[in-house]
């Protein structure tokens, strides 16, 4: 909690790629430092480990992996900030942790990982489900 | 003539001129027009309609069919003229009018009762209203349909319909689609004047199929008609007279046919439903998708009614040429076979024997690793009864990349012979049996095999008196035949012409032979239907306006296997592969296939393929995919997706198509258009759907054939009806009925 109070004023846009870079890695710091508050506040014990929370939020900052404008870097991190504090503030419930950051979490390791590279568009939506 | 009325009043009240005086002109104060001064003028000019009316067009947009064009004949129906065949009954003038006229006991498909009085119409120059389904019309006939007197009759015959029915609507299954609901609404009265108790009747055990709540019966008929009539059974009947009479079985008799399921569609209200759909649903919750049957190679037409992710009900759609308006009890009532068994993860079994559900991933891993391992030789593919055309091009595809030939379907038989249509399909169609008038039926029971294609030889040999000659074992079919033999030397003699019936196919106008497909699985197939093709020289069954000689099919995936190619190599090439690939094949003699074989089960019912598989693929059944099926006659039809798939089935060309790119033999094609077109290289006649494509050329162009024909008797194909295939046997209530309605 004292850890986020820094993060509230709003800093100055990173001038660089690497400064926006050190700012993502100390985001994700942050967000480890408060799983285990947050498995605590919500009683996620039996739900997940700490391990697979922190591969989700690795993930998640993966998603956004291509992105090169600092810009929007600073606006992504901007919001992963304020969900962040909205978990720690107990402002979100238990199902939103659940429902967004636990379940359907199974491809994780196979994420873009190296065996999916040579497969067609239609092995991948054919794993997924029939419907794509 | 109102008018003068009033001013000769005036006149009068003015006292210019007193009474008595005799003035014809105030007096008589009726205004003359030139109608009543020249009556033959009157006489001659018909009502015409006002002319901005729109032009009246048949009901449900029907098209009208005259037989002969000079013999019409012209009746007025609200004062609009309309030609009518000649012979058409009143009531059929006012449909082709576009006058919907309420009726309860007249179908247009059964004969006429004209008991239940709903469909009286005012006629002219008659004392009282005319049931017009009875009365036939003449010419310059006038109808009037919604004159007082026809709306006060209906309100009474209304009135006495509803005076013993139980109010039963709220639990009763026909509410939202009951006809008396509907046409009480529209045509009855608002209120009742009915004081006394209503009488009720004992409900009839008709079988596990058809509900009977005997109180709600109107005593149509309908049902009576439809059983003797077009199923051939005379099971129902009307017992007793006036308010005491009952529709039932005399004696304690369940409905046995494999038509019974029918009379819950005609039967005009709650009378007879379905007991299997029992209170499970309101007709206005489902959404119906148009869809068609693969219990049979008949591929009626279907409506599946589905709630949300499960298939309510199955009813019959109207198709002229294929089904009309029937369904067997087979595709009415095999849907909750879906429900069962069924296959959701891809499993494979591990060293202990017991299967383990793995993803998709590893499953098709496994499947290429496997697959590369073994020499193409010796890799067989089957594709099952149910398999639609995508799925099989696909497998053959496939296989064929990966080197081997040793494709086929099941119920084909160990040699098919793909390379001349006629020799597989009925070419006289379905709708074409009608005009025959002689059948010879080898080695096949189309009461078991296919109940519709049963169900046109009957109307055939009722309208027309069609002969029916029999070879095969004996079996009981709901027409009048001649059990000529049981084996294949009656057909010799008949193609020599030693049998009495010989003469009778010779003299025939249409003579029409149908060979069943279990004729197939004969090693001396091709000496049989050497013998058949001579008996259709000697009977000239083959013409060019009509073709009398064909092959009723069992599957629906046959006549589409077939169509593509699926012919093997060799004829037993299971006993000698290492791969095999079932495609929802569990009529496969599983002992025949070695014991270190690799077998890859793609299904989606857990029958009895997966018994002997090491690997299960689930895939989706017809209900949840888009596939094209081809129905014994050549006709192509696209099933619809009514539901979606079960836990993580996919489609079954999808699932080979994914196995070939993990194989690294990648098809071309991965979208349905794609799939298509693939096919419209092989068979383009599977693209042109609800089309027959006829098959061009006949059966001179085959080789002669010198086998010799062995003296064994011909079997029957099919020995349940009631569970021919994965779905049927996973089935409860098909369960139910073959242990109680089948012919012991």
């Amino acid at each position: 909690m004292a850890h986020l109070m820094k993060n509230l004023k709003v800093p100055p846009n990173s001038t660089s790629r690497e400064e926006a870079r050190k700012r993502t890695f100390d985001f994700f710091r942050l967000a480890c430092r408060s799983i285990p508050n947050i498995m605590e506040i919500y009683n996620l014990d039996d739900v997940v480990t700490p391990s697979q929370l922190r591969s989700t939020v690795a993930s998640e900052i993966r998603k956004n992996a291509h992105v090169t404008n600092p810009k929007v870097i600073d606006m992504l991190l901007f919001k992963g900030m304020e969900e962040l504090k909205n978990f720690v503030d107990h402002a979100k419930q238990r199902h939103h942790v659940i429902g967004q950051y636990v379940v359907g979490r199974k491809g994780l390791v196979q994420d873009l990982g190296p065996k999916d590279e040579g497969i067609s568009n239609f092995l991948k939506n054919f794993y997924s489900s029939n419907y794509s | 003539m109102g008018l003068g009325l009033l001013s000769s009043r005036t006149l009068l009240r003015s006292g210019k001129l007193r009474p008595g005086i005799f003035t014809p002109l105030l007096r008589r104060s009726i205004v003359s027009t030139s109608e009543l001064q020249n009556a033959e003028a009157a006489q001659a000019q018909p009502d015409s309609p006002p002319p901005d009316l729109p032009k009246r067009t048949p009901v449900g947009g029907a098209r009208v069919h005259f037989p002969n064009p000079e013999d019409a004949i012209e009746v007025f129906v609200d004062g609009y003229p309309v030609k009518i065949p000649k012979g058409m009954t009143v009531l059929q003038a006012c449909e082709i009018a576009g006058v919907d006229i309420p009726r309860f006991c007249y179908h247009s498909r059964l004969s006429i009762a004209g008991n239940c009085r709903m469909c009286l119409v005012e006629v002219e120059k008659s004392p009282k209203p005319v049931a017009s389904c009875a009365m036939p019309a003449l010419p310059g006939m006038k109808i009037k349909t919604d004159t007082p007197l026809a709306k006060k009759a209906r309100e009474g015959v209304m009135e006495f319909l509803l005076m013993n029915h139980p109010l039963d609507c709220p639990i009763c299954d026909q509410g939202g689609e009951c006809d008396l609901q509907d046409q009480s609404m529209a045509f009855g009265s608002d209120r009742g004047r009915f004081t006394e108790t209503k009488r009720s009747v004992v409900d009839k055990n008709l079988g596990p199929l058809v509900k009977t709540v005997m109180t709600r019966c109107i005593q149509c008929t309908r049902c009576v008609r439809f059983a003797t009539e077009i199923a051939g059974v005379q099971d129902l009947g009307m017992l007793g007279r006036g308010s005491g009479e009952e529709i039932g079985t005399y004696v304690e008799r369940l409905m046995t046919s494999e038509l019974s399921g029918n009379v819950i569609d005609i039967c005009p209200v709650g009378a007879l439903t379905s007991k299997p759909f029992a209170f499970k649903a309101r007709n206005w919750e489902l959404k119906g998708t148009e869809s068609i049957d693969v219990t049979d190679a008949v591929g009626s037409n279907i409506r599946i009614d589905s709630r949300g992710p499960e298939v309510m009900r199955i009813l019959p759609r109207l198709n002229e040429d294929i089904n009309e308006e029937w369904i067997s009890d087979k595709t009415r009532f095999f849907y909750d076979g879906l429900k069962r068994q069924r296959l959701n993860d891809p499993m494979i079994r591990g060293p202990d024997g017991r299967f383990k559900a793995v993803s998709w991933r590893d499953a098709l891993a496994v499947v290429a690793e496997v697959i590369h391992q073994v020499k193409p030789s010796e890799i067989v593919g089957v594709a099952g009864k149910l398999s639609d055309a995508e799925s099989m091009m696909a497998l053959k595809d496939f296989l064929n990349k990966m080197g081997s030939n040793n494709v086929w379907c099941e119920g084909n038989g160990p040699s098919p012979n793909a390379d001349i249509r006629s020799g597989y399909i009925m070419n006289t169609s379905i709708s074409g049996l009608e005009k025959a008038d002689v059948f010879l039926l080898v080695g096949t029971q189309p009461r078991v095999e296919a109940a519709m294609v049963n169900a046109r030889i009957r109307k055939t040999v009722r309208a027309a008196q069609a002969k029916v000659g029999y070879v095969g074992p004996a079996t009981d079919l709901n027409y009048d035949h001649e059990h000529l033999g049981t084996g294949p030397q009656t057909l010799k003699e008949i193609a020599d012409g030693r049998h009495p019936f010989s003469s009778t196919l010779i003299n025939a106008k249409n003579p029409c032979i149908i060979v069943g497909a279990g004729v197939f699985e004969r090693n001396d197939k091709d000496a049989i239907f050497s013998v058949v093709e001579t008996i259709a020289e000697s009977a000239k069954a083959v013409r060019p306006d009509w073709n009398g000689l064909n092959v009723l099919l069992l599957n629906a995936a046959q006549a589409a296997a077939l169509d593509l190619g699926l012919v093997p190599e060799s004829g037993n090439s299971i006993e000698s592969s290492k791969f095999i690939y079932l495609m929802g094949a569990d009529d496969v003699n599983l002992e025949k296939i070695p014991e270190d074989a690799f077998v890859v089960y793609q299904g989606h019912h857990g029958d009895r393929g997966v018994y002997r598989a090491n690997i299960i693929l689930p895939s989706s059944a017809f209900s949840e995919k888009e596939g094209t099926y081809v129905n014994t006659e050549g006709c192509a039809q696209t099933t619809v997706p009514a539901v979606p798939t079960v836990g993580d089935a996919r489609d079954d060309w999808k699932i080979i198509r994914a196995l070939s790119e993990v194989a690294g033999a990648c098809l071309p094609y991965d979208s349905l258009t794609a799939i298509r077109s693939r096919m419209r290289t092989v068979a383009p006649n599977l693209l042109n759907t609800d089309e027959r494509q006829p098959a061009i050329f006949s059966y001179s162009l085959k080789p002669e054939s010198r086998q010799e024909m062995s003296t064994v008797p011909f079997g029957t194909a099919v020995e349940n009806f009631y569970m021919t295939d994965s779905i049927t046997r996973a089935s409860k209530v098909m369960a139910q009925c073959s242990a109680s309605l089948l012919k012991k």
